[in-house]
């Protein structure tokens, strides 16, 4: 083997040698802190912190493209759920008819997406304080297990409150939450609150038989949830970072089964 | 043909079953491995792998038992759940759903025939399924504080005849549920009826003392604690090394506990008199200075550092002469481990403490068998497909292999950068088959292609999906960040792209229906996180999609409206015009999901272009979607054909002339190899499948055209006029019946 070639073996190991020693540590950090400050905008104390459960009322309206409101809702959200809702909504057949029904206190409408979010965001913390920041790593393959692991978590998080779960218009029907509806909706409307992205949104669902088959129309009311914002700008820098980290990293495992003495000539002149 | 190096088993999960006669690992590369374990002569033999998860196996149970059968269920990140049957190996059900589980727990409940799965992870319920059909019976919800429930335990108090569930959330409240036969309802959720805040956070394990049903061990990452069942109020807690993590843990007996952690090692404590229900002193605050103590460390004789965290399991077996505790543990280098605690008594534990300094005991493994040392045991190795041009020790591995049909040749792609060529059949001959061929020295020489340096990622043959595309031209990708075009025939260079920042990791086609130019393209994906479209005929790159921020997680077409869609794995679709080479535009969320959903529809509702959208999934890192693909693609499809041709045939059908005519289109080669590997750094093994009905119509038809149709009519092997009046006699009830029968027996073939 030349020269050349172990020196420059040398430097691959020494930049590793400085990622693992250096940027690692630096990077969890980072990432750490970005975490934490996403525990603090949620709505619901997170890690055992005594942040109080916020409360907050929005009126959600039809989206802007429809020219008139057929569905309009004043809802109070506690934490992860909805307290009280006063929905209003005009049934797109018979249009004079008017629906009117409630989500009282005494029975709530979860939001199962926050939950989910927040335990997500819970066990990357947890398992970044176990196995990140105290941690020296020797090898670019136990750190790329870390991240992976991590990614998983940071990942299954942000998209539970990007993507919501889909349900079929049974589930819905049959669900605790529209079952709870004071006063009950008639047998052929099923409501559903959820979370996309930045935004809560009511969808109304109208159930018709046309010609033996079920159809269904649906209608929608939204607001905008101010702390959803940061929340995501937070899951998503946390990946970003961690995606980074990996990357740089990779370019090492590229020669990961070679340490600099076994290492042969073509692998390292790519 | 597995090849001489064990494959890659990270093991994320382990099951020893009730009967102890196999021992199940699931991995983290979504294989599960069942070892036929031997007790009396303590013997593990790795028996077979099931492929089938495209995410890690994330936990296993012990399935239904009904008619002296054995089944497991392992259910893995993405939500697949499976139930196998441990005998042959065949998945039976198999279930999507959108709960993801981290644990199941198999339970025998009270004048229940069959077991029933307690599941819980990543939702607010316990989902109670039968482990046969997969279907949820019941579910166990939560009135106060719901939340993932993250760790459970079931047991059924004396002179009871209903089971108590404890169950502990996430945030750390622990639930009771009773739960009994009679009064489960469908559609019903049951509700707790008692539950209590204790500090424990995501907890990972919960159980109750078997030995008096009184206490209760919880275990989480920093800590384990004892807990009175009776008011959930805290007897002990003892906290974690630096460095190591608690994992889970069970009860030795009433008083003494074997916790694990993390880094493979397990210790055994004795609990102080606060913790045992007959001293005088149960329920005490915990004193200062009574802690447990610590008598016993399990670990095996050599400690390496592991790289992922072990998979546990501690069982008791009832034997007339006490009963046997076993623990096992399975690790990320395919090593599993067994250990038969045996009691330490009183008197001994004394002798212990006497001793200064003090020192626990050391418990080395019973057995340890690994997958390496299961290969490495093994007379003859076991072989791999170019075995026969390695003399030499140590040869490169196969990091890339690809069938070509048409020629009848395999290409190997390796570690070294050479591609191989060699004649499939011959290459096979030689390993599995004895005879005279094996003194011939007149084998045709392998064709050695040399311009990789460093590994050799993967190789397509583009005429193969595609006839547009030159006969000769085999394209590769490496690590060396290039993409190569051979000649097959000449064993010449064509041309060499080097247009990406990172390795090649998957070469693609795009589908046929795509304009003229993007017809003679290829599309290939690299770790720089770009997908670029090369053209073959213009020897020039058309494309290079260059903006995605995360790893590529799949690349979808939309041929009418020129688009290619770019998936990556933060859920985000980048869309580029392929002609013009401008990002369309860039969507995230649902929208991204609906448009991505919405290409598979579309080529789904083309018909003739299923294939090339199967195709165009990567799955990168997973090779159970390699193997499906190829299955999907090529056999299968005959298979399915060939069931249904018969099936009209005893039907009559069809006009008979025809679909034989259409049948030899849809022949495809009568032996087909497909690459496998466990993990993205393994060497390839090799799977072949042989066509049985495709070899008999092939040696049929090649004896048959050196006959004319006069011979074949006088030799009774053409008998059109008897298949004229079968056809009149019996004339098809109905066509959809001859449609559901071959559709059961895809059904069928689709779970093997």
């Amino acid at each position: 083997m030349c020269d050349t070639d172990r020196g420059e073996l040398n430097v691959l190991q020494q930049e590793l040698d400085w990622v693992l020693g250096e940027e690692v540590p630096r990077v969890f950090t980072q990432v750490m802190q970005v975490l934490k400050e996403c525990c603090v905008h949620f709505p619901v104390p997170l890690c055992g912190s005594d942040t109080p459960i916020k409360q907050e009322k929005f009126i959600m309206s039809t989206a802007a493209h429809s020219t008139q409101d057929q569905v309009k809702c004043v809802v109070t959200i506690t934490g992860d759920a909805i307290t009280q809702a006063d929905i209003n909504m005009k049934a797109a057949k018979h249009q004079n008819q008017l629906h009117r029904t409630s989500v009282t206190p005494d029975s709530p409408w979860r939001i199962q997406q926050i939950q989910d979010a927040g335990n997500f965001l819970q066990l990357a913390i947890q398992f970044l304080q176990g196995h990140g920041c105290n941690n020296t790593f020797k090898t670019s393959s136990e750190i790329l297990n870390v991240l992976g692991q991590l990614i998983k978590l940071l990942q299954k998080g942000r998209s539970s409150l990007l993507i919501p779960r889909k349900k079929t218009i049974d589930e819905l029907l049959c669900s605790r939450n529209m079952k709870s509806l004071t006063p009950p909706l008639p047998g052929d409307i099923a409501v559903s609150f959820y979370l996309q992205a930045h935004k809560l949104v009511l969808a109304v669902y109208h159930l018709s038989s046309v010609g033996g088959t079920m159809k269904f129309e649906s209608v929608q009311a939204e607001c905008s949830i101010p702390w959803l914002s940061p929340v995501l700008v937070c899951f998503t820098t946390a990946l970003h970072l961690t995606h980074q980290l990996r990357d740089k990293i990779s370019v090492f495992s590229q020669f990961k089964d070679f340490t600099p003495d076994s290492c042969s000539v073509s692998t390292i002149s790519c | 043909m597995w090849g001489r190096e064990a494959p890659t088993h990270d093991i994320s999960c382990i099951l020893l079953t009730p009967d102890v006669h196999s021992v199940v690992t699931g991995s983290r590369d979504g294989q599960i491995c069942v070892w036929d374990f031997d007790p009396p002569n303590l013997k593990l033999t790795p028996r077979c792998l099931l492929v089938g998860h495209t995410a890690a196996v994330t936990c296993l149970a012990q399935g239904g038992k009904a008619h002296g059968t054995s089944f497991i269920v392992s259910s893995s990140e993405n939500g697949e759940m499976c139930v196998w049957d441990l005998r042959d190996g065949q998945c039976v059900e198999m279930r999507r759903s959108a709960n993801l589980h981290t644990s199941m727990k198999a339970y025998q409940m009270l004048n229940v025939s069959d077991v029933r799965l307690f599941c819980c992870g990543n939702y607010p319920e316990i989902l109670v399924y039968d482990p046969q059909s997969l279907d949820i019976l019941f579910s166990l919800a939560a009135r106060i504080q719901p939340d993932w429930i993250s760790a459970l335990h079931i047991l059924r108090p004396p002179r009871r005849n209903d089971e108590v569930v404890l169950g502990v959330t996430t945030g750390g409240w622990v639930k009771v549920w009773t739960v009994s036969e009679r009064e489960v309802r469908p559609r019903e959720p049951i509700f707790e009826h008692e539950s209590k805040m204790v500090h424990s956070l995501n907890a990972l394990g919960l159980v109750c003392c078997t030995y008096n049903q009184r206490t209760v061990l919880m275990v989480s990452q920093e800590d384990w604690q004892i807990y009175d069942a009776g008011d959930f109020s805290q007897l002990c807690r003892v906290c974690g090394k630096a460095g190591e993590r608690w994992m889970g843990g069970d009860f030795l007996s009433a008083d003494r506990v074997i916790v694990w952690t993390d880094m493979g090692r397990a210790y055994i404590y004795k609990l102080p008199t606060n913790c045992i229900v007959e001293s005088r002193a149960f329920h005490n605050k915990q004193m200062e200075g009574d802690n447990p103590i610590l008598y016993g460390v399990v670990r095996p004789q050599s400690e390496e550092q592991l790289v992922n965290a072990p998979a546990w399991q501690f069982m008791t077996i009832p034997l007339e002469s006490g009963a046997e505790k076993l623990l096992l543990r399975g690790d990320c280098e395919g090593q599993v481990m067994l250990w038969r605690l045996a009691d330490v008594s009183d008197n001994q534990l004394r002798q212990i403490n006497q001793v200064h300094p003090f020192q626990p005991l050391l418990f080395p493994p019973t057995l340890t068998h690994s997958m390496v040392k299961a290969w490495g045991a093994m007379v003859p190795p076991p072989i791999g497909i170019l075995d026969q041009l390695e003399g030499e020790r140590g040869p490169p591995r196969i990091t890339a292999s690809l069938f070509l049909p048409l020629q009848g040749r395999l290409a190997c792609g390796r570690e070294d950068g050479s591609i191989i060529l060699v004649p499939a059949t011959e290459a096979i001959m030689l390993h599995l088959l004895h005879g005279k061929h094996h003194h011939y020295h007149n084998w045709a020489q392998p064709m050695v292609l040399r311009g990789h340096q460093g590994r050799v990622n993967c190789l397509l043959y583009p005429h193969g999906e595609s006839p547009h595309y030159d006969m000769a031209h085999l394209v590769s990708g490496g690590i060396d960040f290039s993409i190569n075009v051979w000649d097959m025939y000449t064993g010449n260079l064509v041309h060499r792209f080097v247009v990406q920042a990172g390795q090649v990791l998957q070469l693609l086609v795009p589908p046929p229906t795509c304009t003229t130019r993007i017809q003679y393209c290829i599309c290939s994906v690299s770790e720089d996180h770009s997908v670029a479209l090369l053209s073959l005929k213009e020897r020039k790159l058309v494309l290079l999609a260059s903006k995605h921020l995360y790893p590529v997680a799949s690349v979808k077409w939309r041929p009418d409206h020129d688009f290619l869609l770019v998936a990556t794995q933060d859920g985000s679709v980048y869309v580029w015009q392929m002609e013009t080479g401008h990002l369309d535009r860039v969507l995230q969320g649902v929208t991204a999901e609906e448009v991505l959903g919405a290409c598979d529809e579309h080529v789904a509702g083309h018909g003739g272009g299923a294939s090339a959208g199967a195709d165009s999934e990567t799955g990168l890192a997973n090779p159970a979607v390699h193997l499906f693909r190829g299955l999907r693609h090529r056999n299968l499809a005959a298979i399915r054909h060939a069931a249904q041709r018969g099936i009209q045939q005893v039907l009559g059908e069809q006009n008979n002339h025809q679909d034989i005519h259409d049948s030899s289109k849809m022949r495809t080669c009568p032996l087909m190899i497909q690459g496998l590997r466990t993990n993205k750094q393994d060497a390839n093994s090799h799977v072949l499948f042989f066509d049985i009905e495709a070899l008999i119509v092939q040696l049929l038809s090649d004896e048959y055209t050196l006959m004319s149709p006069g011979t074949l009519e006088a030799n009774e092997l053409i008998m059109s006029s008897q298949y004229q009046r079968m056809n009149d006699l019996t004339h098809p009830a109905s066509p959809e019946a001859a449609k559901k029968i071959a559709g059961e027996a895809e059904r069928g073939l689709g779970m093997g």
